[in-house]
């Protein structure tokens, strides 16, 4: 059951289990794990002398500080899946097209699809999950929910990202505004003229008697 | 009104059906990115697998030299095509030729071919299929259709020359094959004497673009086997193959009991249920390596067709009024992939737009050409899209006679029942009444109408039957389970709101609210709401109505067995509150607002909570009585929908805008408005997209696709759509729930906007109608 109070627990969760996954220093290149970033990077000096070595990125990400070994050929949203677990932002087009896979970096809208891993460090990042887990955002879910600005759903994480930011910076947008803010992302299922609708109300409830 | 055969099919009084803006069932986990899909799965300790990809558009792989590959750090496993485990592996579906299921050659740019490694990482697997040494055996292709054709064209599938597309529908010619060319025909009455005869006979060419639509989601999945303690040894847990969990668990001679999988979200499918390699292949690869495996597709990778391309050349020859007395369809199609002239060609001779028509002499000649143009495994959506042979049809005799498109479909059309019968069709002439209300409806001749900043005006419209298949039988269950009501399902979820429609449905036979019947995902369970076109919500909820009635009787039952034998007081928790139904009979009761009611005494009641702490299960195995769409195929009429539409070309920029869509459609009854809604603007946008955005290119030299990605494939986006007006006429003619029928796809369209363009400017423009095409079709470029 997917329930209101069951989806932002889960939410919540995923957001929470994120820490700093460097409790396992492993060679993407053999699969050999180490106790610690040195040791890692003292292995890749010796046995793999001409591939590049894994490299530590700190940020803040829905709220909490995190540090990752990425690759730095990674981009972001392969490391929120893979190292983070958090999978809201969709690989769906790889080429910075589609915004499925917006999050939220220094408050402003970017694909993680073309955004290195590397470019993220000491930055502060939101996403969908984070706002899900977030109850001042609920009324968005809300309404996302209550107009089906959504079909097979695969796009929609990307959206909610983008709305949120829109909010973020225009608690009362016009139609046409959401439908600029939103122009980035392409749902093949032909949402479109549902997000504006379900924006315009989640603004209401969101900033009601002016508590932006 | 249909549904007679059903319980309650004639309800007049809904509570919950019809209502707007109920959330659907997982709607918050797909927008909290809770949910998960295919490619989002990973599991701890897993290897990634990568197929090596053809970079030929026709080509066999002679031998292929995997040492330096072996040989690189992180590389696990490299499986050959002749390798045993993988000549063993069989194609769990019916379609395509009976080559195996991992090939050497390969009859497409960018097929999976011959070899597929798995590695530490998605990297190392490029790098190690970079480091194949691969020798290569190049044919010439065929990516141009009308080439391909010729009978001296090389041949797009040199490997497999004489094999036919097989298909459960297609009506192929008895002879040999030509070349890349099978042929199939259907003739209905004496076309050329009626084309003789004809006072007027017009010839058109129409071209059927090939239209990409893929599905958002590349496909990918993870699986690793594992022993249980109950299950035993060796059972195969696999992601990202939802709904073909069974059917990949038999590839690899796995029972249905031994297959787990926990994923439900499918992402959007749009008439696409083929599966993908990658979705087949990890289950070997994980056997193989001991360890779990994914295999996921990049985005170029997976840019499959939605629709093949065709080249339609019609004949029409019609009287003075407009009457269509004789029709003459020369087809050349696209095979798809593997050769399959699957939905997309030769089975829409079966149900063509022509038989709507009370035009009785009609020919439907194809052919269906291989070619190395496109990937898809089950090849291409079916009549919605080329339904517009016959819209056109209608068009051009208007535009012949000078007469308003609309009433020429008027006069051709034939009643309910058959060809020869000439009543009118009740739907039909609901929509096209609400529809002329609803555009303003006022016909001009082609490039007589201007608007006041100098652009052209145009306008279309166009009809469909409204076509649902109820082929599939649907297998439901209900609990009343610790008072509630339970719905379980495998899903799988695809964004159409199937098991929203059937919850609300029970609700509305059980006498709760929408919120009360609880939807339980589990892959073991085996009612699923899909079933082909729009069964999936109309059809499964016409069984679901019949499920829902038959645990309302054994609530009712328990209920006054509760009364008359109480059970003893439980030690635990309140007492039950006073059962008053002793001595009644199941006929003196109701379920009203989540209490049991006496009919005749509404003040004695039970809540239905409490009605009984028995376990209650109903089943009901069944469908809803054959449609008449598939009885007649067109031949017979009951609910249709009308679409229509208006542009503005500037013929200084060539460009065009889409001033808005309407659409009046009868979905008989319409049972969840939210999702209706969208689906239709759905529909129109694809229509949009395909008319005037969306072209594959390839390089005539090499056979190589140019755009298989979303830069150079243009998707409309929000700010390209129209807007879409939409009234929902509800005659209740359907076959399923209440009446009710599928519309979804078949308002789909390869040429509405296009037709409204050449009624704006008087020239045609083949789809998709760029700037640049506008521009030279007016002789400006």
């Amino acid at each position: 059951m997917y329930t209101p109070e069951s989806t932002q627990a889960a939410a919540y969760q995923l957001v929470n289990s994120v820490t700093s996954p460097m409790d396992q220093f492993k060679c993407s290149v053999c699969s050999s794990v180490f106790a610690n970033y040195d040791s890692l990077r003292r292995h890749y000096d010796t046995e793999h002398p001409h591939d590049v070595a894994p490299v530590v990125v700190a940020l803040h990400l829905n709220g909490k500080h995190c540090e990752i070994v990425v690759n730095p050929h990674w981009t972001f949203q392969r490391a929120l899946q893979y190292k983070f677990g958090l999978t809201g932002a969709k690989h769906m087009c790889d080429k910075g097209v589609c915004g499925s896979c917006t999050v939220i970096i220094d408050g402003r809208s970017v694909l993680s699809c073309t955004t290195l891993a590397v470019e993220v460090a000491g930055k502060t990042v939101q996403t969908v999950e984070g706002i899900a887990a977030d109850p001042k955002w609920k009324p968005l879910i809300d309404a996302y929910c209550k107009w089906d600005a959504m079909q097979c759903g695969y796009c929609t994480p990307g959206f909610m990202v983008a709305a949120k930011n829109l909010l973020d910076k225009n608690p009362d947008p016009t139609e046409q505004e959401c439908r600029e803010a939103l122009a980035g992302n392409i749902c093949i299922c032909g949402t479109y003229p549902r997000h504006a609708q379900a924006i315009l109300e989640a603004a209401k409830e969101i900033y009601k008697g002016g508590n932006a | 009104m249909a549904d007679l055969v059903g319980i309650n099919g004639q309800r007049e009084n809904f509570k919950v059906v019809g209502k707007h803006n109920l959330p659907g069932k997982v709607s918050y986990a797909l927008a909290s990115g809770v949910a998960k899909f295919g490619v989002d799965y990973a599991l701890p300790g897993m290897l990634h697998a990568k197929f090596l990809r053809s970079p030929y558009a026709n080509a066999r792989v002679l031998s292929v030299d995997a040492s330096k590959a072996k040989a690189l750090p992180g590389v696990v496993d490299i499986v050959m095509w002749d390798d045993p485990d993988m000549i063993a592996l069989k194609p769990p579906g019916p379609f395509g030729p009976t080559r195996p299921w991992l090939d050497n050659y390969a009859d497409q740019e960018g097929i999976e071919v011959a070899v597929i490694v798995v590695a530490e990482d998605e990297d190392i697997c490029e790098e190690a299929l970079r480091l194949l040494d691969v020798e290569w055996e190049v044919y010439p292709h065929v990516v141009d259709i009308l080439k391909g054709k010729e009978i001296d064209a090389p041949l797009a599938r040199p490997t497999d020359p004489l094999f036919h597309g097989k298909d459960m529908f297609a009506r192929l010619v008895d002879e040999p094959k030509r070349g890349n060319v099978s042929r199939a025909i259907t003739v209905q009455g004496d076309v050329d004497k009626a084309m003789e005869e004809a006072e007027h006979v017009l010839e058109y060419k129409l071209v059927l673009p090939t239209f990409a639509s893929h599905v958002p989601n590349p496909p990918a999945s993870v699986a690793q086997w594992f022993d249980d303690p109950y299950t035993g040894p060796n059972n195969l847990h696999i992601e990202g193959a939802v709904q073909r969990r069974d059917s990949v668990g038999r590839m690899y001679g796995v029972p249905d009991h031994k297959t787990f999988q926990y994923g439900i979200f499918q992402g959007g499918k749009y008439c696409d249920w083929g599966m993908r390699r990658s979705q087949e292949i990890t289950p070997l690869l994980a056997r193989r390596t001991g360890r779990p495996v994914r295999c996921s597709e990049k985005r170029e990778e997976a840019f499959d067709f939605l629709m093949n391309q065709r080249y339609i050349y019609m004949k029409i020859g019609f009287d003075k009024d407009g009457l269509i007395s004789a029709i003459d369809d020369y087809s050349i199609a696209d095979g798809g992939i593997d050769g399959n002239a699957s939905f997309g060609t030769a089975n829409d001779q079966g149900y063509g737009p022509y038989y709507t028509m009370k035009c009785l002499n009609i020919r439907q000649n194809m052919d269906i050409v291989d070619s190395n143009r496109g990937k898809m495994r089950l090849s291409g959506q079916h009549c919605p899209f080329n339904w517009d042979s016959g819209t056109m049809a209608i068009y051009l005799v208007a535009e012949k006679l000078g007469k308003d498109p609309i009433d020429i479909a008027k006069l051709n059309l034939h009643g309910p029942d058959s060809q020869e019968d000439m009543r009118p069709v009740r739907s039909f002439d609901e929509c096209l009444d609400e529809g002329r209300k609803l555009m303003n409806w006022s016909w001009h001749a082609s490039g007589t109408k201007k608007l006041p900043d100098g652009r052209y005006h145009g306008a279309a419209f166009r009809y469909q039957i409204c076509p649902r298949h109820a082929f599939s039988g649907y297998n439901c269950k209900l609990e009343f389970r610790n008072g509630q009501i339970v719905l379980p399902t495998q899903g799988p979820v695809t964004g159409i709101f199937a098991v929203e429609c059937n919850a609300m449905v029970v609700a509305e036979e059980l006498g709760v609210g929408y919120d009360d019947v609880v939807v339980e995902f589990n892959f073991r369970e085996r009612f699923t709401p899909v079933g082909g076109g729009s069964d999936g919500s109309t059809a499964s909820a016409w069984a679901m109505k019949e499920c829902a009635n038959i645990l309302k009787k054994q609530i009712l039952e328990a209920t006054i067995e509760g009364a008359n034998n109480p059970p003893p007081p439980s030690f635990f928790g309140p007492p039950p509150p006073a059962n008053p139904f002793k001595g009644f009979k199941v006929e003196d009761l109701d379920i009203v607002d989540k209490m049991i009611v006496a009919k005749d005494d509404p003040s004695k009641s039970l809540p239905l909570a409490m009605a009984t702490m028995d376990h209650l299960v109903a089943t009901y195995s069944g469908r809803p009585p054959a449609a008449i769409w598939s009885l007649g195929m067109g031949k017979m009429l009951d609910t249709m929908n009308t679409a229509y539409c208006e542009v503005a070309v500037d013929p200084e920029t060539g460009e065009v805008e889409v001033l808005r869509f309407g659409v009046v459609a009868d979905p008989g009854l319409v049972l969840r408005p939210t999702s209706l809604e969208s689906q239709i603007d759905q529909v129109m946008f694809f229509s949009q997209g395909c008319q005037l955005l969306e072209e594959y290119v390839y390089d005539e030299r090499t056979g190589v696709r140019l755009n298989n990605n979303m830069i150079d494939y243009k998707k409309p986006g929000m700010l390209d759509v129209a807007h879409v007006d939409r009234k929902f006429v509800e005659t209740r003619d359907g076959n399923a729930a209440y009446g009710a029928s599928g519309v979804s796809h078949s308002m789909a369209n390869t040429h509405m906007v296009v037709i409204a363009i050449h009624n704006a400017i008087g020239v045609w423009v083949d789809p998709p109608a760029t700037p640049d095409k506008i521009l030279k079709a007016l002789g400006k470029a």
